[in-house]
């Protein structure tokens, strides 16, 4: 007997999703192949220093263009456990809203000082932490008039925890319309980094964004992320 | 406690969100698509055959997905995950790792490989197998598990079985002869969308 799980929406007024998003509802996964769904991926990154601190493109350089902030938070799993020792990947566009990717061809301003680009590892209790400059809104669909709004691109990998998620700022008027926003309803405030003081830091600001992993994935290895 | 209490004070995840169009190619530097080859200029090679799995990945208009992120997981040829809790089994293989990933510019790939296999003690049902997990704009992740056609282990595995029959030859990777050196290809592709999808499998929800 065929199960069947979520059906994944698309997002309104994003061509790509209407594209890639698979109509037939989710396949459920009988339990004795449920382990087999938990990819483990080995702890090969070398960062180097400095990856952490996008604000420059090395230490003594000049800084970007644009306000400095600090991004910090704690990766857990559902039940509150650190997931340590993971690698997060991050990537946002400069404050004008370009990305350094060579397939960005808006044709906005590039910034000498900016990579946009950074990894960091999360410590024994789950946190990490990296500097960046907050970035701009850029215009996605311009037929329509529809912005992305700022955010930040993170990805979170470490034995069986996979996450790619986005985090987005308190208040910018283009959140309301961006269609991924629009999918997570009630549950876009989990994706909204709360803005702290800093004060007497050269920072702008902070803000805290705390990352929970869901599903079994990272629960399976249970050695790795006591 | 009953189960309805435990759920209750699970923390809410992070909602997941799309790769973007972005995703920094440079990231992918340290991974490597030839499993066959646990790091660069090795001489080691692990157990098993060496095989060749050409594939795409399209949207609902049959046209190739561009910029998405792959990762793939897989046994050794002797069906052993390479997972902690396998750290000391006998047949793990020290030299594969069964793990690639790779952002495909255009919606192609290739994946070199040692062709997964059963292991009769741990997963005796299973038949040989690649989980593959898409990142893409628009979409979030999604995940699904690939089959070789000629295995007759995939009756009685217990996903393909789970899975409408008429469905399950989406799930195949197919013989596709040999390459001038004599190994094995295959090819499959993947779409993400409409009539033909390919059947995606929900690890929240089960
Ligand atoms: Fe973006």
């Amino acid at each position: 007997m065929t199960q069947y799980g979520r059906t994944i929406e698309i997002g309104p007024t994003d061509n790509t999703s209407n594209e890639r998003t698979p109509r037939h509802p989710l396949h459920l996964i009988p339990d004795s192949a449920r382990a087999s769904f938990a990819p483990y991926a080995p702890y090969n990154y070398g960062i180097n220093p400095g990856e952490a601190d996008m604000t420059r493109l090395a230490a003594g350089r000049p800084r970007a263009d644009g306000d400095p902030i600090k991004v910090t938070g704690t990766i857990t799993d559902q039940f509150g456990r650190p997931i340590r020792n993971s690698l997060v990947e991050i990537w946002n566009a400069n404050k004008h809203g370009r990305y350094t990717h060579i397939e960005d061809q808006s044709g906005l301003p590039l910034d000498p000082n900016f990579l946009g680009i950074g990894r960091t590892i999360s410590d024994e209790n789950g946190n990490y932490e990296f500097w960046s400059i907050r970035p701009g809104e850029y215009l996605a669909r311009p037929d329509i008039g529809r912005w992305r709004p700022k955010h930040i691109h993170m990805s979170i990998r470490g034995g069986s925890s996979r996450l790619i998620t986005q985090m987005y700022f308190n208040g910018d008027p283009h959140n309301d319309a961006d269609p991924m926003r629009i999918l997570m309803g009630d549950n876009f405030d989990k994706n909204i980094g709360k803005e702290y003081d800093t004060p007497g830091k050269e920072f702008d600001c902070g803000y805290q964004f705390d990352i929970v992993i869901g599903g079994k994935n990272p629960t399976f290895f249970e050695n790795d992320i006591a | 406690m009953t189960h309805s209490n435990i759920k209750s004070n699970l923390l809410t995840p992070t909602n997941e969100d799309t790769l973007g169009p972005y995703y920094p190619i440079s990231l992918c530097d340290n991974d490597s698509m030839d499993l066959t080859k646990i790091r660069s200029g090795i001489i080691n090679e692990p157990k098993g055959e060496k095989i060749i799995i050409n594939g795409c990945v399209k949207d609902i208009n049959g046209e190739l997905a561009n910029g998405c992120l792959l990762e793939f997981w897989q046994t050794n040829s002797d069906g052993i995950y390479r997972t902690p809790d396998n750290e000391t089994h006998p047949d793990l293989d020290p030299w594969f790792i069964g793990y690639a990933r790779n952002r495909t510019p255009d919606g192609n790939f290739t994946l070199t490989t040692i062709k997964p296999g059963i292991n009769e003690e741990l997963n005796a049902k299973r038949a040989p197998n690649i989980t593959l997990t898409i990142f893409s704009d628009g979409i979030m992740r999604v995940v699904t598990q690939l089959f070789f056609e000629d295995e007759s282990s995939n009756e009685n595995d217990p996903l393909l079985r789970s899975v409408p029959e008429e469905l399950r030859s989406r799930l195949m990777i197919k013989n596709d002869g040999q390459n001038e050196e004599g190994i094995k290809t295959y090819k499959i592709e993947i779409i993400m969308a409409g009539e033909k999808e390919t059947p995606f499998f929900d690890d929240f929800a089960s």
